[in-house]
């Protein structure tokens, strides 16, 4: 029995994923395991600069290599086959061409895309093509790149005149907030700490590569099969990019091997089909892992300056941040200075934040996009400011929190606390120990989509729709079936459509899809419930109200002698004029409520080497209602160690030509199971309106506090602020060596 | 020993140059088997011409037909010197349970048993992997019955998206097969050549160890 006196047979209980089988035999299909007769390769030809003119382009020896089917640059291509990209508050319109012609912005761009009967032979073609260059200084670093001296990367910027009346350069976006009157709110307070935060940034590193296979019909009808988070988003933009009828596309999407933000479209996809159309082959494209460093949409990185006002009691008066993103040659973070809210009430609030072009590949989303990068900021600042006030880190959180709508933010903290100990850490502590924790916040968006569930004449339920299962999705729906309809959940079959066959699904991004998605399947669940009561009582003659379902079966409260299996009542249904049962249900959206991930680390120094070692990680999580709890607990579990694993070890790293200098797994290094620590999940359950059976979207919050959380566990071990992630040990280093000749303290 | 896996199939240093050269590792690797193959393929037959009409090497690939023993039964196939064994498994065999992910040995995605030693097939040339047991994800179950380590992968919920998954069973069964009883920090370095982003290390680590119990049990 649930608090809240809601009994669930499924809902919460730790039945296996519906996918665990496949995978673990290896039977899973993913995009790269599907072959097809006549199957070419596709592979690109990069620019190995950063930043340079193309004096040359001549790809005739390519051409000429027996087992080349197509080699193809923007000169193949007609003017309206081409990525437009509107930016609305410069409102510039960008129609970036598919291939450069005459210049490159960032190592690894394409310049040609090639098609031939083997991987290997299409890899020789591209030691043929002959491309030359004419070098330009790269901009790496947004601070430098947003100087006035610098030249624009793209030609038609023109320069932006920033908060204090500074000019900047090569400014791809803008951010500004303002409430209250932060003026006010420092002159009201005791003190006032200004810190300066900087975040690298971080590829998703999904272990599937990109991956995409294009086909052409005789007619003209294009099949893409790909590794994406949404098959609809891919059909579309393929169409937009190439002007192809959305009629005329099928998007099948595959099993995918992780995604995390990265994978709803646009880096190769387009590529695949251009080169099917001109072969009139399949053509296979598989990013190698140099190619995801070089070429694919990682998090940006962000420098931001923040100052918050406390009075002596720790309450906050005031909080202001400046910031510079780092979106490369794309656009898109800057937006996100605003989680520097947080959960607290703050009565005077104003960011001013930028994305400044450098060259390096446009940024993708990553699990909950801009709140880790944001969050270090914000939640690093008030570990300091406690340490600084003498207040336990957990009492000011807990001072200055707001209430929640629909989420109870201070039972979520204690939670965690509670958890670990946290009031008698002291006694667990050692030497070079220390503990850290922080709060990350997050709201799921929603989308629209729908779903068919229909009852077939043995009872078993199938669900059907075009929503993409990334990791636990899938299962989740298939609880949910489970529980509207009464059956086991075993008997429940989770499907899923090509654009083709399936009622339009939101792409699963933005933590949407167990609230969405998870909408429509309730509704259409119900739909088809309605649907078996009324059959049954007219059968029975008796009121639909005296009916339920449970355990596969339509029982009669009054007499259970009036018993109906879920087979009789799916072949009874055939037998009616209404025909089989299905239901249907379909979602838009709906206002979704905040949650919060809070999370306590354990950590061990060791301040000569400045090696880190994680002892314990724990977090809580307002979940609302934990519909598949394994799921929920993987994602609780997952994007801990993906938040951490930033506040330690991954960085994209370039060199000052501007080109990446650890576009492998060896040098961009994840965490392994030597570096996982036991990662605990406590969940907490507030449940909210809209989400069905009360849930939130939980796949993106456990991500945010993580390199804050690290980040205030070193400094309680050994007494140094790191305030640049990741925190490396040459940083952690660095920063005990700073602290011994006076710097910082 | 897992722990030997790892020292003698990574790279043993950091490239000194952090800008990525032209020629990889990994092609390195790959140019070595054509220098090599006269003294890899004693029992093939080499061939100097391409079998295949549109197909066609660069000078210096050679092609040959091998026979490999995979999950216990004889394949012939046809491979370029170059071949790895990944490719012939995926492509020419269709076992697609071993994932193409980093092709330089840094993830273990690719992980095969050789011997009932696992290897990275994506660093093994197919040539070399000649007169040898070969076992693969699709290889461990018996028939619908599967391998006490799959069970416990799903009792465990040792998976997300699942694409690294067959490279941890194998890994986890290479380990196991040596190593009955293994403590934690066994299992550990067993999978330590063996990367996941989702994030399920801890569910991996309790999966390996209830597999060792069943399989200490009889399975």
């Amino acid at each position: 029995m649930e608090p809240n006196g809601q009994q669930f047979h499924v809902v919460g209980s730790r039945v296996p994923r519906v996918d665990a089988l496949e995978k673990v035999t290896g039977r899973a299909r993913y995009t790269a395991d599907v072959h097809l007769p006549g199957l070419l390769y596709g592979v690109f030809v990069r620019s190995p600069y950063a930043h340079a003119r193309i004096t040359r382009i001549d790809v005739s020896k390519a051409r000429a290599l027996p087992g080349v089917m197509a080699v193809m640059t923007q000169q193949d291509l007609t003017e309206d086959q081409a990525l437009v990209i509107q930016e609305e508050v410069h409102a510039t319109r960008r129609v970036l061409n598919l291939f450069a012609t005459d210049k490159v912005t960032y190592q690894g761009q394409k310049i040609a895309a090639i098609a031939a009967v083997s991987r290997e032979i299409a890899e020789d073609a591209v030691r043929l093509v002959e491309v030359e260059y004419d070098p330009l200084p790269a901009y790496i670093d947004p601070r430098d790149a947003a100087k006035p001296e610098t030249t624009m990367i793209y030609d038609d910027r023109q320069p932006v005149i920033g908060p204090h009346g500074e000019t900047l350069h090569n400014v791809a976006g803008e951010s500004h907030h303002q409430i209250g009157d932060v003026d006010q709110g420092f002159r009201d307070a005791d003190r006032i700490f200004e810190d300066t935060y900087i975040v690298h940034r971080a590829h998703q590193t999904y272990i599937e590569p990109q991956s995409c296979i294009a086909e052409v019909g005789p007619d003209g009808k294009v099949t893409v099969w790909s590794s994406t988070q949404g098959h609809f988003a891919v059909r579309a933009n393929i169409s937009s990019s190439l002007g192809i009828p959305l009629s005329q596309i099928n998007s099948i999407g595959m099993t995918i091997g992780g995604g995390f933000g990265a994978k709803f479209g646009g880096i190769i996809d387009t590529y695949a089909v251009l080169l099917a159309q001109k072969t009139r082959r399949p053509v296979k494209i598989v990013y190698t892992r140099e190619e995801e460093f070089l070429d694919a949409r990682p998090a940006p990185g962000a420098v931001i300056t923040i100052k918050t006002g406390v009075t002596h009691d720790g309450t906050i008066t005031a909080r202001q941040a400046f910031a510079l993103w780092d979106p490369g040659i794309g656009s898109g973070g800057c937006g996100a200075t605003g989680r520097i809210q947080g959960v607290y009430s703050i009565p005077n609030v104003k960011w001013d934040a930028y994305d400044i072009h450098t060259n390096k590949p446009a940024p993708g989303a990553y699990r909950a996009p801009g709140a880790p990068q944001a969050t270090f900021a914000s939640e690093s600042q008030l570990n300091r400011i406690a340490h600084e006030l003498g207040i336990d880190p957990v009492e000011l959180r807990l001072k200055n929190m707001r209430e929640g709508d629909q989420v109870d933010f201070k039972a979520t903290l204690k939670a965690v606390a509670d958890h670990v100990g946290w009031w008698q850490r002291e006694h667990d502590t050692g030497p070079n120990q220390g503990w850290g924790v922080a709060v990350g916040e997050w709201t799921n968006g929603a989308g629209p989509g729908a779903a068919v569930v229909s009852i077939h004449e043995d009872g078993s339920v199938s669900v059907f729709s075009g929503l993409m299962d990334i990791t636990g999705t899938d299962s989740a729906m298939a609880v949910i079936a489970a529980e509207v309809l009464g059956v086991e959940y075993q008997r429940v079959k989770v499907i899923r459509g090509d654009t083709d066959s399936a009622p339009y699904a939101t792409a699963s991004g933005g933590s949407v899809i167990t609230f969405s998605m998870g909408n429509a399947v309730l509704r259409a669940a119900e739909e088809a419930r309605e649907r078996i009561l009324a059959l049954a009582a007219e059968q029975f003659a008796v009121p639909v109200d005296r009916l339920e379902l449970r355990d596969g079966q339509v029982v009669d409260r009054d007499h259970p002698e009036n018993a109906m299996s879920l087979a009789e009542a799916a072949r009874l249904g055939m037998r009616t004029i209404g025909g089989p049962i299905v239901g249907r249900g379909a979602f838009a959206a709906q206002p979704s409520a905040t949650t919060i991930a809070a999370q306590i680390a354990k950590v061990e120094v060791n301040p000569d080497t400045g090696q880190v070692r994680l002892l314990k990680y724990v977090g809580s999580l307002d979940v609302g209602r934990a519909i598949y709890a394994l799921g929920v607990e993987g994602q609780m579990e997952g994007g801990a160690v993906q938040g951490f694993s930033w506040g330690l070890m991954e960085q994209m790293q370039y060199a000052i030509d501007g080109r990446n200098a650890n576009p492998n797994l060896l040098d961009y290094r994840i965490p392994t199971a030597m570096d996982v620590p036991y990662v605990e999940s406590v969940l907490v359950e507030v449940p909210t309106k809209n989400g069905p059976f009360g849930c939130k979207g939980v796949g993106e919050p456990p991500i945010a506090p993580g390199i804050a959380v690290v980040a205030g566990a070193i400094h309680d071990a050994i007494g140094v602020w790191c305030n640049e992630a990741p925190i490396t040990p040459e940083r952690v280093v660095m920063a005990c060596q700073e602290r011994k000749d006076g710097v910082r303290g | 020993m897992a722990k030997d896996r790892h020292e003698e199939q990574r790279p043993p240093s950091r490239a000194p140059n952090p800008v990525s050269s032209t020629i990889s590792r990994r092609g390195f690797l790959k140019g070595i088997g054509t220098g090599a193959i006269t003294a890899a393929v004693a029992p093939a037959v080499l061939m100097t011409q391409p079998d295949t009409a549109d197909a066609q090497t660069l000078p210096g690939i050679t092609q040959a037909q091998i026979t490999l023993k995979v999950n216990g039964k004889p394949y012939k196939v046809d491979v370029e010197s170059r071949t790895t064994l990944l490719s012939v498994l995926r492509e020419k065999l269709d076992l697609t349970g071993a994932k193409l992910v980093c092709d330089r040995g840094e993830c273990g995605g690719c992980t095969v048993l050789m011997d009932g030693k696992p290897v990275y097939a994506c660093m093994m040339l197919a040539l070399d992997a000649q007169g040898h047991e070969i076992t693969t994800i699709e290889g461990l179950a018996a028939g619908d019955r599967l391998h006490p380590i799959q069970e416990a992968f799903i009792e465990h919920d040792a998976l997300m998206c699942g694409f690294c998954t067959p490279g941890f069973v194998v890994a986890i069964k290479g380990l196991l097969d040596k190593t009955p009883n293994p403590t934690l920090d066994d299992i550990k370095r067993g999978v330590s050549g063996n990367i996941c982003r989702c994030g399920t290390y801890p569910r991996v680590f309790q999966a390996a160890l209830t597999a060792a119990q069943k399989m200490r049990k009889g399975g």
